[in-house]
């Protein structure tokens, strides 16, 4: 039986592609204040491993090409507008010195310096005041 | 022009935009703790991807595999985020075979 690599192609660079979009975009958000630079960066990205998909006559990099220039894209969309999102909602941690990130701190209630996430699941929902003990306790 | 890459990234695209329903879906009637079963899953197609001689097939399979890996690992994650209010929370999950062994296990959060 012939072993087909395209199926390892694409699965190396959907689990790579989530990874480095899911840890790059938290990273860049936080530290960037203009963001339509590293959102144009992941399109150029995109377009460029697009282009390579596009040129490749092997499949296996064709697929692992496009499936990486598909998650730059959505990348480029997280960057822009999703995690600011998130940050505003409290769901992501705030960075107070970026001017950006301070801006919505001040404007914003919900939004904070803490990190939620951190923290093992108990099998039970939180109080709202065990919530704002977390935020306090950090702040 | 070699159209592959493209399509192949669009389903992959669809793949893990379903991981992100599954994921929630699966964290509030299971639980976390099914991570280990849906990391051996996720194997399991990777692997069996090898062996499919069809291209679309076995890409298919590969990105399934890798999503199912990636939405393993966000399980605890998920976890938090209901116990957190930010998704509905259901406080009576199945748990899987070996409960008490996977309990013990650090579970994977990248």
């Amino acid at each position: 039986m012939e072993i087909n690599f395209v199926g390892l192609a694409c699965a190396l660079a959907t689990f790579f592609g989530i990874w480095w979009g899911h840890v790059s975009v938290r990273k860049i958000e936080r530290e960037v204040v203009n963001l339509w630079i590293p959102t144009v960066g992941a399109l150029l990205l995109g377009g460029a491993f697009l282009t390579a998909s596009f040129l490749t006559s092997n499949l296996a990099l064709s697929a692992a090409s496009g499936i990486l220039a598909v998650t730059l894209f959505w990348d480029a969309l997280e960057i822009a507008v999703r995690q600011p999102r998130r940050i505003i909602r409290g769901e992501a941690p705030a960075n107070p010195n970026n001017p950006r990130h301070a801006r919505i701190l001040a404007q914003y209630p919900a939004a904070t310096t803490v990190d939620l996430h951190e923290h093992e699941p108990i099998g039970r929902q939180y109080t709202p005041q065990e919530i704002a003990a977390m935020k306090e306790r950090a702040a | 022009m070699n159209t592959f890459g493209l399509w192949m990234g669009l389903a992959a695209l669809f793949i893990i935009g379903m991981g992100f329903v599954w994921v929630i879906r699966g964290e509030r009637y299971l639980g976390f703790l099914w991570w280990p079963y849906i990391i051996a899953l996720g194997a399991a197609c990777i692997v069996g991807a090898l062996f499919v001689a069809n291209d679309w097939a076995s890409g298919l399979l590969g990105a399934a595999g890798a999503s199912l890996i990636w939405g393993a690992t966000e399980l605890k994650e998920q976890a938090v985020r209901g116990e957190l209010g930010w998704y509905p929370f259901n406080g009576k999950k199945i748990p899987p075979p070996f409960v008490d062994v996977i309990r013990k296990w650090k579970a994977p959060s990248l």
